[in-house]
């Protein structure tokens, strides 16, 4: 069984008799997640029969609709969410400050690889804006650190350099071999000294000159390098720097980077909605509120707008909320929609964030303890466009 | 008769702090098993944690509320000092910096880095219900 707690999909995941085994903290508390919601309209209790009608006359009536989220959804139910966003002209906006990366990785405009490459090849990874040990916990001990690999047989004590690079010394840097800590919101000064340093130029920078000189130093010699970028990076390093710098190693080395996000399925989304001329990342979420601000009617599946942007409340648009649990948003919502969780009750595919293609099995089967009888996102979704 | 304190007539010390947002899987595991709205969930997202140098600037204790604010919102949450020696977190010297767990909390200040201006305070710390309105 595939976890669809964050988007490593972990695939050994199994669960007996309501216990979960083998899956971290996150996956574990997302599998049993029984924060459910009822289905509601104006904040009351309806059958879910009313409510998806209600969304439907809205969704009709809108004229400016914009779609969030879908980065928690399957793949089957974005590209019916895709075609119901074409039926009624709304735009979709994954609401991530990741979908930047992605496109360029999608595009093939910097130089990527799978998470079964970084364990059999990687010998110096970086953890950029990232920490793994709170947001990926398997992704050490699966790819990036811990595990021998097939060009890796000496594992991480002799074969691997970890590097973290971050505004705080998070648990993951601090295994790591070294830290570079970054001035918050001047990480690209610190690409740019970097870039310097990888062309034996002394950096005049803000950043202490010699240990960035070593840094580089080290990524010079790299085999296979690797660079995991987190939400802390995305959130204030512009894409053309990173793609700079990108180049740059590619100079002197082999680097690849993955873009490190929690939402199990954002990369399908992200590629399936083109974001070369999506949202801004300039807010939390990467949600941006201008364009939110235009929309008349919103339409958040698995998406908690109110926790990434709380000004958000002060928006004039009607809210339709699509998720399996409880959220802030739906605190609010003028409908709400209760449905299954992909990988949990719902059946589907995803795509990892490496790019592959990873089927999602029913976790919990019917019979089973603490079954769940929740309407699929794709069954709502495909009468939300068979209605408008 | 109760003893009356100068002090509480007098604003009390600001300074101005950049936030800087973290993720804690013990604050994601309790989002998930008790949901946002829980008791669980907020002792670990309504907190800000301080440099010693920053908590003496505002003349504040460990476990304080703390007022933070800028042109974006205001949230009142406990001060933590991050000097703990179990805290590998923040094992080294972090003045005009402080760290918060991604949440609704951390989110109302707008997209971290960001700066504020910061000062103890004698409100309660603000529940969820309170900064989205429901």
């Amino acid at each position: 069984m595939a976890c669809t707690g964050c988007a490593l999909l972990c695939e050994d995941v199994e669960v007996q008799d309501g216990e979960v085994r083998h899956a971290c903290r996150i996956g574990t508390a997302h599998i049993l997640n029984r924060q459910q919601i009822d289905p509601m309209v104006d904040q009351k209790v309806v059958d879910i029969d009313d409510a998806i009608r209600h969304a439907a006359a809205m969704l009709a009536d809108a004229e400016r609709p914009m779609f969030l989220g879908f980065g928690n959804s399957i793949t089957e139910t974005q590209s019916s969410g895709v075609r119901l966003a074409e039926k009624i002209c709304a735009g979709i906006d994954p609401c991530s400050v990741h979908t930047g990366l992605i496109n360029e990785i999608v595009h093939s405009r910097v130089r990527t690889c799978t998470l079964p490459e970084v364990r059999d090849h990687a010998d110096v990874i970086m953890f950029w804006g990232a920490d793994p040990m709170n947001t990926h916990p398997r992704l050490l001990s699966g790819y990036a650190y811990y595990p021998r690999g097939k060009n890796r047989q000496h594992g991480w004590e002799e074969d691997r350099t970890a590097i973290a690079i971050d505004v705080r010394r998070s648990h993951t840097a601090s295994i790591c071999k070294s830290f570079h800590k970054i001035i918050p919101g001047r990480d690209t000064e610190f690409i740019d000294g970097l870039i310097l340093a990888l062309r034996n130029k002394v950096p005049k920078t803000v950043y202490d000159s010699k240990k960035v000189l070593k840094l580089a130093g080290t990524l010079k010699k790299a085999e296979f390098g690797v660079i995991f970028a987190g939400s802390e990076m995305l959130g204030s390093v512009p894409c053309d720097a990173i793609i700079r710098l990108m180049d740059e190693l590619n100079e002197f080395s082999d680097f690849r980077i993955l873009s490190l996000y929690h939402q199990y399925n954002l990369r399908s989304i992200a590629a399936a909605t083109n974001t070369d001329t999506a949202v801004s990342c300039e807010r939390p979420g990467g949600c941006d509120p201008t364009r939110l601000r235009e929309a008349d009617c919103l339409l958040c599946v698995g998406f908690d707008l109110a926790n990434s942007l709380p000004q958000a409340r002060d928006i004039d648009a009607s809210i339709i909320v699509i998720d399996p649990n409880e959220t802030l948003t739906s605190g609010y919502a003028d409908v709400v929609i209760p449905c299954a969780s992909g990988g949990v009750d719902l059946a589907g595919t995803a795509m990892r964030m490496d790019g592959a293609e990873i089927d999602l099995p029913c976790i919990m089967k019917n019979g089973q303890t603490d079954a769940l009888t929740r309407m699929s996102d794709l069954n709502i979704m495909d009468r939300l466009l068979e209605a408008v | 008769m109760s003893e009356i304190r100068i002090d509480q007539f007098l604003a009390a010390p600001e300074c101005e702090i950049m936030i800087v947002r973290y993720h804690d899987i013990f604050q994601t595991e309790a989002a998930l098993k008790h949901g946002k709205f829980s008791k669980e969930y907020q002792d670990l997202s309504a907190v800000i944690m301080l440099d010693p140098a920053d908590l003496k600037k505002i003349d504040a204790s460990d476990g304080d509320p703390v007022k933070i604010s800028n042109e974006y919102g205001t949230v009142v949450v406990a001060a933590k000092k991050s000097d703990g020696e179990d805290d590998t977190r923040a094992s080294e010297g972090h003045s005009g910096v402080g760290y918060m767990p991604a949440s609704v909390w951390s989110n109302i200040l707008g997209s971290a880095p960001v700066s504020a201006k910061m000062s103890r305070s004698q409100q309660k710390i603000s529940t969820i219900r309170e900064l989205i309105r429901v």
